[in-house]
């Protein structure tokens, strides 16, 4: 059921907003994120901390990540997520998938415990068959690193 | 009086400006105009706030920065911007064109432009309409704006994300609840320093315009 309602919610979401919807709905998730108490002294202890209380949480079954590109390219590649479902009724619906609330939590938890400038999700990519989101998010830990540009098909 | 028609098609988003202030009379002019836009029930949901005070424009400008580059740093990754800008033939002119836009330089202007009005709109007296509204308000500013021969740019995407509006909410002293104002965009105001193309290329009415139905191209004879 609760697959069927956020997918209507991010279905006129997104006919309201177009291509600006994710950019609104970067804080689905970290409320709960938020109640964990994550911690970390580096963005690759941070990640393994919010990938531990999401599996604990039964969300996921697991998230494989990297790092790559200059340093702000984090791949996350998401197995049994229990919003699966979601993804597959806005992708019938003719909607792409843009809501990772998986990679909201970690991306909030860079800027609020590492003090990371920004983040942005660049694409996801939902393969229904698999069972799996591959999310390619970029993350700024300084300003500076705004601009370090690289080839992402050869990571 | 001049043609409304050559007010809009010579207008342009300027994004380059003089240092020169701009008069008291003319910003009233465009505040003004604002206030007579289009608003559903008559409801007038804008509040607009003017920033002059150079240290917060400075705060605006890089915000929005951080903005754009953080997007358009993405994109140029996935290869989008490349696509976008291939019809740049010379090389080196288009990979400069590009470092501007993924630097997020290319949304930095606040810093420059003498003035910077955000355009908020209060949730909280029941219009349903309040993007529409304010856009329609935006539209008339910017118009007011060339028609006195002051230039302008609407800048909607440093806070166009949730957080960035966050942040942008907290610069201007904006109550941050989301059910009390929306931020909707902030438009720069000033001399302009450039002189774009125009008119900019626009799709011919053929491909926009259907008639009594949609996808019905062919326009009817009437009387």
């Amino acid at each position: 059921m609760l697959n069927e309602m956020l997918y209507r919610m991010e279905e006129v979401f997104w006919h309201e907003l177009s291509d600006c919807a994710p950019w609104k709905t970067e804080f689905v998730g970290i409320d709960f994120i938020q109640s964990q108490d994550i911690k970390g002294a580096n963005e690759d202890e941070v990640i393994r901390s919010c990938i531990a209380r999401i599996k604990a949480a039964g969300l996921v079954e697991d998230i494989g990540f990297s790092i790559g590109g200059n340093g702000i390219l984090l791949k996350l590649q998401v197995r049994g997520c229990q919003l699966m479902l979601k993804e597959t009724l806005l992708r019938k619906s003719g909607i792409k998938p843009y809501n990772c609330p998986v990679a909201n939590m970690i991306r909030d938890q860079l800027i609020e415990k590492l003090g990371y400038e920004t983040t942005y999700l660049a694409d996801m990519a939902a393969d229904e068959k698999a069972d799996g989101c591959a999310v390619k998010v970029a993350i700024y830990a300084t300003p500076e690193k705004i601009g370090a540009v690289s080839d992402w098909s050869a990571e | 009086m001049q043609d409304i028609l050559d007010v809009m098609t010579s207008r342009k988003s300027i994004r380059r400006y003089k240092p020169d202030p701009v008069p008291d009379d003319m910003l009233d002019k465009i505040l003004e105009s604002a206030r007579w836009a289009p608003t559903g029930e008559n409801y007038q949901p804008w509040r607009f706030i003017v920033v002059r005070d150079q240290e917060t424009r400075n705060k605006i400008g890089d915000l929005a920065q951080v903005g754009s580059g953080s997007r358009m740093t993405a994109w140029y990754c996935l290869g989008h911007m490349q696509e976008r800008f291939a019809g740049i033939q010379d090389p080196e002119k288009r990979a400069k064109v590009l470092r501007f836009m993924y630097s997020g330089e290319v949304s930095a202007f606040a810093k420059q432009s003498p003035v910077v009005i955000a355009v908020i709109g209060t949730l909280m007296e029941g219009s349903v309409d309040v993007p529409y509204d304010l856009s329609a308000a935006i539209e008339n500013m910017l118009l007011m704006a060339h028609a006195q021969g002051l230039g302008g740019c609407w800048v909607h995407g440093p806070v166009a994300a949730t957080r960035d509006a966050k942040k942008f909410k907290e610069i201007l002293g904006i109550p941050a609840g989301m059910g009390e104002y929306k931020v909707v965009a902030y438009v720069s105001i000033g001399w302009p320093a450039e002189a774009r193309k125009f008119p900019r290329p626009k799709k011919n009415l053929e491909e926009l315009v259907y008639w009594e139905r949609f996808g019905q191209t062919e326009r009817p004879r009437h009387g």
